[in-house]
């Protein structure tokens, strides 16, 4: 039964307004550059009224950790796919403990009540 | 006699070869195409209703639908059990309204509203509420709902000023 319901969920996860962020458990690997490690992560945008996304590093306590990316607000049209890189530095290694992605809000956007979703994975 | 006998053999013959070739030809036709997938672990989390806040009377703003409004509601897939935590915010500011000379007071709840597996009953009983936020531990697979309600009382029995108000749920799924 909670098979079916999973797979239902799968199946149909278009048709609602969603936000995925992926794998749960990234591993920071050494990367072209010298001294500097990389993650690489997935972003998927379900979300209709979701055009930005925020990417953010942190420790374990939620302070933030500097880092590195392509562009920290990530432009995402509905149903958009796309593969970030996260570059942290070596002597960061240990700090660095959750990637996080947000959505963000346009300023002037009409909405009675908005949703802002964040889904942070752990570093292994 | 003899002539039409093997007239017939060849026939049959025929035919045998036809219904061979046939066969033959159909395997080919029908080959089999592979779909490959995998699902990985992740938490996906859903707007399933955006919230709407009605306005029972000047000086309040509410998503309840006995005062006009509608109550947000967030579904959450998890497709791995144990390997995250939800954190639910009710909001506590507006992101955008009229300029306010006094103050607003807050009120809100987070509550599971359906779930795709009874075990999930223990997601209510075992919450943690702190300040305006509600932690869930996701060990559990399947869906689950919450509603957050929000309510917003202005001043002193004060009347809002007109315009547009917005507020901001923040839905959040955190890996253990």
């Amino acid at each position: 039964m909670r098979f079916w319901v999973v797979l239902l969920g799968v199946l149909t996860h278009g048709l609602v307004w969603g936000h995925e962020f992926t794998p749960t458990y990234p591993e920071l690997e050494t990367s072209y550059m010298p001294g500097v490690l990389k993650a690489e992560m997935h972003l998927f945008n379900s979300r209709k009224d979701i055009n930005y996304y925020q990417v953010s590093v942190y420790d374990e306590n939620w302070n933030p950790v500097k880092f590195a990316t392509e562009s920290k607000i990530i432009q995402m049209d509905y149903l958009d796919h796309k593969d970030i890189e996260v570059y942290v530095r070596k002597q960061d290694e240990n700090k660095a403990h959750y990637i996080c992605t947000k959505s963000k809000i346009l300023k002037g956007q009409i909405a009675p009540t908005l949703l802002a979703s964040r889904i942070c994975s752990k570093i292994k | 006699m003899i002539i039409k006998g093997a007239s017939a053999l060849k026939r049959n013959t025929m035919k045998k070869l036809l219904l061979a070739t046939g066969l033959l030809l159909s395997g080919a036709v029908f080959a089999n195409v592979p779909i490959t997938g995998s699902v990985a672990s992740k938490c996906v989390i859903n707007v399933d209703t955006p919230g709407v806040y009605g306005n029972p009377s000047a000086n309040l703003l509410s998503t309840d639908p006995s005062d006009g409004g509608v109550v947000p509601v967030v579904r959450y897939d998890i497709i791995s059990a144990e390997l995250y935590k939800a954190k639910i915010s009710y909001p506590e500011d507006f992101t955008s309204s009229p300029s306010l000379n006094d103050v607003v007071n807050w009120t809100g709840s987070v509550t599971v509203s359906q779930t795709s597996d009874e075990a999930m009953a223990s997601f209510e009983t075992d919450k943690v509420e702190y300040n305006n936020t509600t932690e869930y531990d996701l060990d559990v697979q399947g869906s689950v709902w919450f509603e957050v309600t929000s309510t917003a009382d202005y001043g002193y029995d004060k009347s809002f000023p007109g315009g547009e108000y917005q507020a901001t749920v923040t839905a959040e799924c955190i890996a253990l």
